[in-house]
């Protein structure tokens, strides 16, 4: 974001408390170009947040958003949030440097419902989203459970974008990610499928309910924040039970999908002790941080646990400054946390204007160009 | 279907329509309503069998249950059946005073 766009972000600020940050961010357009914070809250805010200076940057109005912010993903050239709204039945491209609504595409029709349960991705060169799309037919007298499919959109067909084509999905998907050479993308549920996006072929599915990791049973999985910054690697805590002799033991694993490469690896770093929901990779790839009610370090090379320690409260997402010395904690209610990545001490909160709850949006980090 | 015994004569159709292939395919619940795909305890106890790991403090986690539905028969789902539920309300830990019990039409 250039400094005129940061300047022009301020013309959609919509409260008070945001107009009243301008003051400051007349300073923030001096400083060291950085990481900003992407956000959403009830009921239809979309928050840009520059990390350095814990300000709130732009607080844009979602229109038709109807009491729901979910899933954030943003442009490859940083310009665009793409987000998931409206009971999962529409998505809204907002412009992050002035809140314009740049795309709109409403899932559901009169005769079918379609909800999109925290699923969706762009192409690498940013034309093309791809939804997850559950359609219920809906007539008089009864609910007819239609057959899963992902829908794909041309993100220049603008406001009354419509699915220029679509192909038959499995079921059960929380998740998709794109991978970086746009030629198929990962759709994450039950369990793991590639799928060609031209084509629409599956290419293949691996394992997560049916992992075939030795000694271990079903495993548990929780999994719709699409967070692979900075590194282009997701991670997921797993949860499983290992047979030790005639005993079993709850164990938490890392779960790492390297979209670039594929590389698919589990590794349980502790027992059971304590809830992780979300985790993000650091850019040298030998930390993983996890939030809930505490927030966890983890020692990727060397499998274990490094460090805990208890939160002001619950909450579901994590992510990483880029260069990866900083933790930002998200989503449930209305603040962002700052927390040192060695040390996990608390180093800034800062609250949302408005402190409405962020439930369950993404919190997605992009870097300044 | 073989372990199970019919009790009733309607559940005697029932196993003679499944014989026969009559019985259209039951889908899970996900793809009607967003709702709760897993089985995991989460609202009441915790997977230790206590309450010290659920969310903190319980206004954390509402809005994320409800909108999408995942406890959805703790938690009013916002996702389709109740979906005003939270309207004007966008904060739980500061409007819970005002979120009203739901109770299913008749």
């Amino acid at each position: 974001m250039s400094r005129p766009r940061i300047r022009s972000a301020f013309l959609s600020c919509v409260s008070a408390a945001c107009a009243a940050l301008a003051v400051s961010v007349g300073a923030i357009s001096l400083a060291v170009a950085g990481d900003l914070i992407v956000t959403g809250a009830k009921p239809d805010r979309l928050f840009v947040i520059d990390a350095a200076t814990r300000t709130v940057r732009a607080e844009h109005r979602i229109p038709g958003a109807n009491g729901l912010v979910s899933v954030i993903l943003i442009s490859p050239d940083q310009k665009i949030a793409y987000v998931l709204v409206d009971r999962m039945e529409r998505v809204v491209g907002i412009d992050l440097a002035n809140g314009r609504e740049v795309f709109r595409a409403d899932l559901s029709t009169p005769e079918e419902r379609i909800k999109s349960f925290m699923s969706m991705t762009l192409t690498p060169d940013g034309r093309e989203l791809i939804v997850y799309e559950l359609p219920t037919r809906l007539l008089p007298a009864e609910y007819v459970v239609e057959e899963p499919r992902f829908a794909v959109y041309r993100t220049n067909a603008g406001l009354a974008a419509k699915p220029y084509r679509s192909f038959p999905a499995p079921r059960r998907v929380h998740m998709l990610l794109m991978r970086p050479n746009g030629q198929s993308f990962y759709a994450i549920g039950f369990d793991l499928h590639e799928y060609d996006l031209k084509s629409g072929k599956l290419i293949e599915t691996r394992g997560i309910q049916k992992w075939a990791l030795a000694d271990h049973g079903q495993p548990d999985l929780l999994a719709f924040w699409p967070v692979t910054e900075p590194t282009g690697v997701w991670t997921s805590p797993v949860y499983s039970e290992l047979k030790k002799g005639a005993e079993t033991v709850p164990m938490t694993a890392l779960m790492s999908l390297d979209v670039k490469s594929g590389e698919l690896t589990y590794a349980d770093f502790e027992p059971l002790s304590a809830l992780i929901f979300s985790t993000v990779l650091s850019p040298d790839r030998k930390h993983a941080y996890g939030v809930y009610t505490t927030l966890s370090s983890i020692d990727v090379e060397g499998h274990r646990l490094e460090k805990r320690v208890p939160l002001d409260h619950t909450f579901y997402a994590v992510n990483l400054s880029s260069d990866g010395r900083e933790i930002f904690t998200g989503g449930t209610e209305c603040d962002v946390g700052f927390y040192d990545a060695a040390t996990l001490d608390k180093k800034a909160v800062l609250k949302l204007p408005g402190c409405a709850d962020q439930s369950v949006a993404t919190l997605r980090v992009i870097h300044e160009r | 279907m073989s372990e199970l015994k019919p009790t009733n004569h309607k559940a005697d159709l029932l196993l003679e329509a499944v014989a026969d292939g009559h019985v259209a395919e039951v889908l899970a619940m996900e793809s009607v309503a967003g709702c709760s795909t897993t089985f995991d305890p989460g609202w009441e106890v915790d997977p230790f069998g206590g309450v010290a790991s659920l969310c903190q403090p319980m206004e954390a986690d509402l809005y994320g249950c409800s909108d999408p539905c995942w406890w959805p028969a703790q938690v009013p789902d916002t996702m389709s059946t109740y979906p005003n539920w939270d309207a004007g309300k966008p904060s739980a830990a500061g409007d819970w005073r005002d979120l009203d019990s739901v109770f299913p039409k008749k």
